[in-house]
């Protein structure tokens, strides 16, 4: 078999029908029928989601510091324009953020997550014995901290740019990138373009290596389900069912919206363009690799194709994929909820009011974490409602290899719907 | 002749030998033979059920020796048949720390029922530890998340100097630990382990204190309690698990004691769990 042959197959297979179709039920009967393979299915899916990032960094820094100059250096003429584009941008992600919070506490409240049935109750409890008691020593000489504690704020700023970049600390990264981007739409024309010229050329070389790696999207998916149908216990995904249920369906909700928006916000002639809906291949994308920022350059693409601006879905998509988070956030929000309810605290509506508020900063807090390393920051929002922390996460934990590729997938929809909007 | 001096030496043989295994049975510790000489053992043992170490079918206040199980029971009857003599337990006393006075005063041979060594009980009796267990805390989650933020090494020092409401069996050792390991705790006694767990469940209290196996066995037993509390398990602060004896019987049976001890190893908390799992292991059925 070619390689064009392979990969034109492998893209087919990127289609829904053939998620539902194949990719689903051989995962499900690998996983559940062949056990022994969970680990080794496990490691190579990691290993390729491993491979799929490894364009990430150099994206996220040459994608944020084009987008902060597009939208900043710009001829007198078209200031007005680019203007509106910031604020409406801007505007929208705000509107996002705030609704579709608000949707995932509606969610919440309607499949109450953490409301437990007494056998789900002693599921979870069953899960809990051991892995969480505490072993402390009374007699050990006290840790007096001499070092100052790790802060939110100081790990915005960045250091040392390439210093960042090469050990991977995107939050400082994005922020780094954004006053790059600021100096750079400072500078002269002359001056700058050619640090602009190469670092078209670093994201075009970046896209096109993650385009060529997402190939590879179907067989991560197939290795990650196999694994996690054979490693998480089926108890604990039947006691959380509720909370499994509660994100999926934000996530069907983030992919209806989406298509809403893509309708209502395109015309007709633009959407004769599309091959596939964009909202579909985005979602799967997300979806199969667990990666939010791999559907970057299928948003630019999809929405280049149909005209719209290079350097208004380059930022507005960027932007949106790394900062706004929206898949955090709901997630977020629908996680604080469920402990509540799992702690039995009385969901007042000024309890749902500050669910609403930690929700939001806390996902968008998240900016640069991916996978399990999102988790701890609801830690803040449970400690202010007197919730623990530990039990909480090592129930997250056990769930999250199918929960971050709904949260991943929220994100990347409404990037596109948001890309949309703004770049209209 | 010689058939004669044949006779007399298998003769003399005889006599030697049981004279000498006469001499071999002969009891000169004053102490153990007062035992022998009784044909049976005295052993106190609290007022309580307590599996795995000791129970029985019937309440504490039938005395049926023979029914009587469990680990403690176990060690002493093999104890007793080292001597020779059978066991009788008597489980006549009010509480733990009068079991331990009682053994003292020389009201029983030795007192055994998972009886904690502390120095107020070694005013009273003399201890022979045969187990040693972590002291523990079943902690309610939501009081811990307050301490979020302290480090992993100091966590276990900064609960026990907060003001935690914690909840003990009265008069037992762990009122005295308690005193003394949490100086600002609100301690709280209560007449038995289930009135603990009662107070604890209902929210009365913060934490419930006492050794690792019984603490691991509330979780155990009902795991629904694991969502809302965790075991604490102090590596370092332990309930050494005594014998106790009074000054003659010690001077009578400390070595004898100490020798069968010594044969029999010192268990932990972890090796209790472990052997006895089957007693310790979740019901599955409960709801």
């Amino acid at each position: 078999m070619h390689y064009s042959t392979l990969k034109s197959f492998l893209i087919t297979t990127r289609k829904p029908k053939y998620f539902l179709f194949l990719i689903l039920p051989i995962s499900i009967l690998i996983g559940r029928f062949l056990p022994f393979l969970s680990q080794p299915l496990n490691d190579i899916g990691l290993t390729l989601i491993q491979l799929i990032s490894f364009p990430a960094i150099p994206l996220v820094l040459s994608a944020v510091v084009i987008s902060i100059t597009s939208i900043f250096s710009s001829k007198e003429e078209q200031d007005l324009e680019k203007n509106n584009f910031a604020k409406t941008l801007l505007f929208t992600i705000i509107i996002f953020v705030v609704s579709f919070s608000f949707l995932a506490v509606l969610l919440s409240l309607y499949s109450k997550p953490g409301i437990l049935s007494p056998e789900g109750k002693l599921s979870i409890g069953r899960f809990m014995l051991d892995v969480t008691d505490i072993n402390v020593v009374v007699n050990s000489n006290p840790i007096i901290e001499d070092v100052v504690k790790p802060s939110f704020w100081k790990s915005l700023i960045p250091t040392n740019i390439i210093t960042d970049v090469s050990s991977g600390q995107t939050l400082k990264v994005i922020s780094g990138s954004i006053l790059a981007g600021l100096g750079l739409s400072a500078l002269p024309k002359e001056t700058s373009q050619p640090m602009i010229s190469f670092l078209r050329s670093l994201n075009t070389l970046s896209v096109k290596v993650l385009d060529e790696l997402l190939v590879l999207s179907p067989l991560i998916l197939i290795c990650l389900i196999a694994g996690a149908m054979a490693s998480i216990s089926a108890e604990i995904i039947v006691a959380l069912l509720n909370l499994a249920i509660c994100i999926l369906l934000a996530s069907v909700a983030s992919l209806g919206v989406a298509k809403l928006i893509l309708r209502k916000f395109t015309t007709s002639a633009e959407r004769e363009k599309f091959d596939i809906n964009p909202a579909d291949s985005v979602f799967l994308l997300a979806l199969s690799t667990g990666s939010s920022m791999a559907c970057y350059p299928t948003i630019v693409k999809s929405l280049q194709e149909i005209g719209r601006s290079k350097s208004g879905t380059e930022a507005s998509a960027s932007l949106s994929l790394l900062i706004a988070r929206l898949g955090n956030v709901v997630y977020n929000v629908i996680v604080i909820i469920f402990a509540l309810n799992l702690y039995e605290v009385r969901l007042t509506p000024l309890v749902l009011f500050q669910i609403l508020i930690f929700g939001i900063f806390t996902g968008i807090s998240a900016a640069g974490l991916n996978g399990v390393a999102v988790l701890p920051t609801i830690g803040f929002a449970l400690a202010f409602f007197a919730v623990p922390l530990p039990p909480i996460l090592i129930l997250l934990i056990a769930i999250d290899p199918i929960l971050t590729l709904a949260r991943s997938a929220i994100t990347g929809v409404l990037s596109l719907a948001i890309t949309t909007i703004s770049t209209r | 002749m010689r058939r004669i001096i044949n006779c007399l030496i298998v003769i003399f043989i005889f006599i030697t030998s049981f004279f000498s295994s006469n001499i071999s049975e002969a009891v000169e510790i004053d102490y153990i033979k007062k035992i022998k000489d009784r044909g049976s053992l005295i052993v106190g043992m609290p007022p309580f059920n307590n599996p795995p170490y000791y129970y029985k079918d019937s309440p504490p206040e039938i005395e049926d020796s023979k029914s009587m199980r469990g680990n403690d029971v176990e060690l002493i009857r093999k104890f007793a048949k080292n001597l020779g003599v059978n066991v009788f337990f008597d489980q006549s006393s009010s509480s733990f720390n009068e079991t331990v006075n009682r053994a003292g005063a020389g009201d029983f041979d030795i007192a055994i029922g998972k009886l904690s060594t502390n120095y107020s009980r070694m005013s009273n009796a003399h201890p022979h530890i045969y187990m040693n267990f972590r002291q523990s805390l079943l902690a309610n989650r939501s009081f811990l998340s307050k301490f979020a933020n302290v480090p992993e090494q100091n966590l276990g020092s900064e609960i026990l100097q907060s003001n935690i409401k914690v909840g003990f069996i009265s008069n037992s050792s762990y009122e005295t630990s308690a005193k003394e390991l949490m100086p600002y705790a609100i301690k709280k006694g209560f007449s038995n382990w289930d009135e603990c767990k009662e107070a604890l469940i209902n929210g009365t209290i913060d934490a419930i204190y006492r050794d690792a196996t019984e603490i691991k066995k509330i979780v155990y037993q009902d795991p629904n309690l694991s969502i809302k509390f965790v075991p604490v398990l102090f590596d370092d602060v332990k309930d050494k698990i005594s014998i106790y004896l009074s000054t003659e019987a010690n001077t009578g049976l400390s070595d004898v004691l100490e020798y069968y001890l010594d044969e029999e190893e010192i268990k932990t908390d972890t090796q209790i769990l472990n052997e006895f799992s089957n007693y310790y292991k979740p019901i599955l059925s409960k709801k």
